[in-house]
């Protein structure tokens, strides 16, 4: 059963992402009604301002640490054993 | 009196299980499998009944203190029992004594640390831990596991010597006072207390000294990686705790851990090293709040270590499940398994949004302690690390480590993998930790009782469900997953490994390797010349009565499980690897006849 239901949802995958989209944008809308505390510092105080910070973060993890693996750190699997 | 005082210790309760097993085994299987269950459970129990103080003798002018209870203690306690009950149940299916019995013996010494009082019984328990967590890598029975299980140990005995120089030092300094394991102030620490430092830093597994954890960790079996997850680090965030509340150092180092840790999630293909990684990022939360140090930050490591323990365990019990039934935890080798493990998916996603701290899952209510805790005390710059590491949380263990286990952009009938759903007691395992993710993330209750919050060394005034933090929430990690779905094509897998630090030790043996090959064999082959001539006879002798001590006698106290670690897996069979396992396997039955010796004795 529990099989059948992740089949159904993969299946309309593309549905799926528009239901992400519309989720993004309430995260968004909801920032703007969200009741602030004092301030630790400037970002607490523009509205999107986490939605801003949690995308260029995660991007720049991807490029950053994907850059140092393909330059540096990857290695064959049986490097120790060379 | 001291005879009442040794039942009293939890850990009694596992080290006698641990000699029962084998027992129980020859009787019968399922009296085995009784015992598995029915010890943490009377262990749970017995927690609630434990005196503040208890187990003091005297030891050669020592006082050592077996029992110390007070409310820092008791939460990791209940979390230590209450996950080895969840990781008894996932281990039911195994019927090798031996794997148990070593997940017994951690669990013992690990409750025995957070139970002392004094470091001299604190480092007794700190290498039990040690040597028998060394055997639950070895039981994998695999070359790379048994070299890494070398490592592992060599590893923990440098730092278990550098925390005795550390003691030694300290009483030498401070006298017979300095021994009692308390709060260390942050002015005028001294070098003593600083190679205590760094040897409990060592097994919360803190870079640069933190490669011995996601070298041994995917290398352990399966059930005992889900014991090894959930006790060695928490035991060093605990003792730290203990110690080193409000050392800046550890704020700064707790916060670089949790980057460090997730920049290896992102980039590895092992499922298992993967959550291996995440450990040192989770545990840099711990260990930054212990360094901020104000009772909100105290609190919130302690509450985080008890929401990571199970939510951790969770997620290796998922990645678990699914090694154990298809032979595989390499990421680029597995996706589209959705239709055949439905029930390790939906486990493991609960796991993984635990950790990504979800509203409504326990790492929302936990994580976000530490880092407001943070914010509170005006210390922006860890709060901005500790943020950006929840966003690497959710892209590498949150969406990453489950799309490409069981989907990938496979379909079922695109993957090739036989599989089916884990045993009963593997999925029972992971609902009972699943269910304490989803239950404690109601502000820390459970079955409206205030379970968690209430735990926690000092009265919590932290509310997590206010609109702004709830707000700050969603967006982070509703925008994490936008950029992985930006991202998917560079984050996909790849079948190599990612250098590490270890690379100095493992690369360093090399050339120590080629000295000892070299110059020091020519000197050693002049003393063998005499050697020969005079002394070899009468070591014979003795040799052969060792042989024989430790091949019948130490071998049957522990079930065969020397003999079988010899003589199972590939290839690395040589004898004398062999032996050193049985000459641990002695050594931690000797400490056991001496520790039980010195508690009779007084």
């Amino acid at each position: 059963m529990m099989a059948k239901l992740i089949t159904y949802l993969r299946d309309r995958a593309h549905i799926l992402k528009y239901v992400f989209f519309a989720y993004l944008l309430f995260a968004i809308v909801f920032d703007y009604f969200a009741e602030r505390h004092v301030p630790h510092f400037f970002g607490d105080t523009i509205i999107g301002f986490w939605s801003i910070f949690g995308t260029a973060v995660c991007l720049a993890m991807v490029v950053i640490f994907k850059g140092l693996y393909n330059n540096w750190l990857k290695q064959d699997e049986d490097y120790y054993d060379k | 009196m001291i005879s009442s005082s040794i039942f009293m210790h939890p850990a009694t309760l596992f080290i006698l299980g641990a000699l029962l097993l084998p027992l129980l085994k020859r009787i019968h299987i399922s009296l085995q499998k009784v015992v598995l269950v029915v010890i943490p459970v009377l262990a749970i129990i017995q927690i609630y009944h434990l005196p503040e103080s208890f187990g003091v003798t005297r030891y050669m002018g020592f006082d050592l203190i077996f029992g110390r209870v007070d409310k820092l203690t008791f939460v990791f306690l209940n979390v230590f029992t209450i996950m080895a009950l969840i990781g008894s149940i996932y281990g039911l299916h195994v019927n090798e004594s031996g794997q148990h019995m070593a997940a017994y013996l951690y669990v013992a010494g690990s409750l025995g640390v957070t139970l002392c009082g004094d470091y001299l019984t604190l480092f007794i328990f700190w290498e039990l831990m040690a040597f028998a967590s060394t055997f639950l890598v070895w039981y994998r029975k695999k070359k790379k596991s048994i070299e890494a299980g070398f490592r592992y140990l060599l590893v923990h005995t440098a730092g278990g010597l550098i925390l005795l120089a550390g003691i030694f030092l300290r009483y030498k300094n401070v006298g017979i006072e300095g021994l009692r394991f308390e709060q260390i102030a942050a002015e005028g620490a001294t070098l003593a207390d600083y190679l205590i430092m760094i040897g409990f830093m060592l097994n919360a597994a803190v870079p640069p000294i933190h490669a011995w954890l996601p070298d041994a960790y995917p290398e352990a079996t399966v059930t005992g990686a889900v014991f090894m997850c959930a006790f060695t680090t928490k035991t060093a965030v605990y003792v730290l705790a203990r110690a080193f509340p409000g050392f800046e150092i550890l704020a700064i180092m707790g916060a670089v851990m949790t980057l460090y840790g997730v920049a290896y999630a992102v980039i590895e293909n092992d499922a298992r090293r993967i959550l291996a990684y995440h450990i040192v990022s989770q545990v840099g939360y711990m260990v930054c709040g212990v360094g901020i140090g104000t009772a909100m930050a105290i609190n919130g490591a302690c509450a985080h270590a008890y929401a990571h323990i199970l939510y951790k365990a969770l997620l290796f019990m998922g990645v678990g499940a699914v090694l154990e039934m298809t032979g595989k935890s390499k990421l680029n080798e597995l996706g589209g398994l959705y239709a055949k493990m439905p029930l390790a998916l939906i486990f493991t996603v609960i796991g993984g949004i635990s950790i990504s701290g979800f509203p409504l899952t326990s790492g929302f209510i936990s994580k976000s302690m530490i880092i407001a805790a943070a914010g509170e005390h005006h210390m922006v710059g860890i709060m901005i690390m500790l943020l950006a590491a929840a966003v690497g949380t959710f892209l590498s263990v949150g969406i990453k480590l489950p799309y490409f286990v069981w989907f990938g952009g496979k379909s079922t009938e695109e993957c090739d993998i036989e599989a089916k759903d884990a045993p009963w007691n593997m999925n029972l395992g992971m609902a009972m930790a699943a269910f304490f993710c989803i239950a404690l993330g109601f502000k820390g209750h459970l079955f409206g009782f205030n379970w968690l919050y209430e735990m926690l060394p000092t009265p919590v005034e932290w509310d997590p469900y206010t609109s702004y933090h709830l707000s700050e929430t969603l967006q982070l990690l509703g925008f994490t997953g936008f950029g992985f779905y930006l991202m998917v094509k560079i984050l996909k897998p790849k079948p190599y490994m990612s250098l590490d630090l270890d690379w100095f030790y493992r690369k360093g043996a090399r050339v120590f390797m080629w000295f000892a090959s070299k110059p020091l064999n020519a000197v050693n082959e002049f003393a063998d010349n005499v050697w020969n001539r005079i002394g070899i006879r009468a070591t014979m002798l003795v040799a052969t009565f060792f042989s024989w001590f430790d091949k019948e006698a130490i071998d049957w106290v522990i079930d065969g499980s020397a003999q079988s670690v010899v003589n199972g897996g590939d290839h690395l069979r040589q004898i004398e690897t062999g032996r050193i396992q049985q000459y641990i396997g002695f050594a931690v039955a000797l400490l056991f006849i001496v520790l039980i010796a010195v508690v009779l004795a007084v």
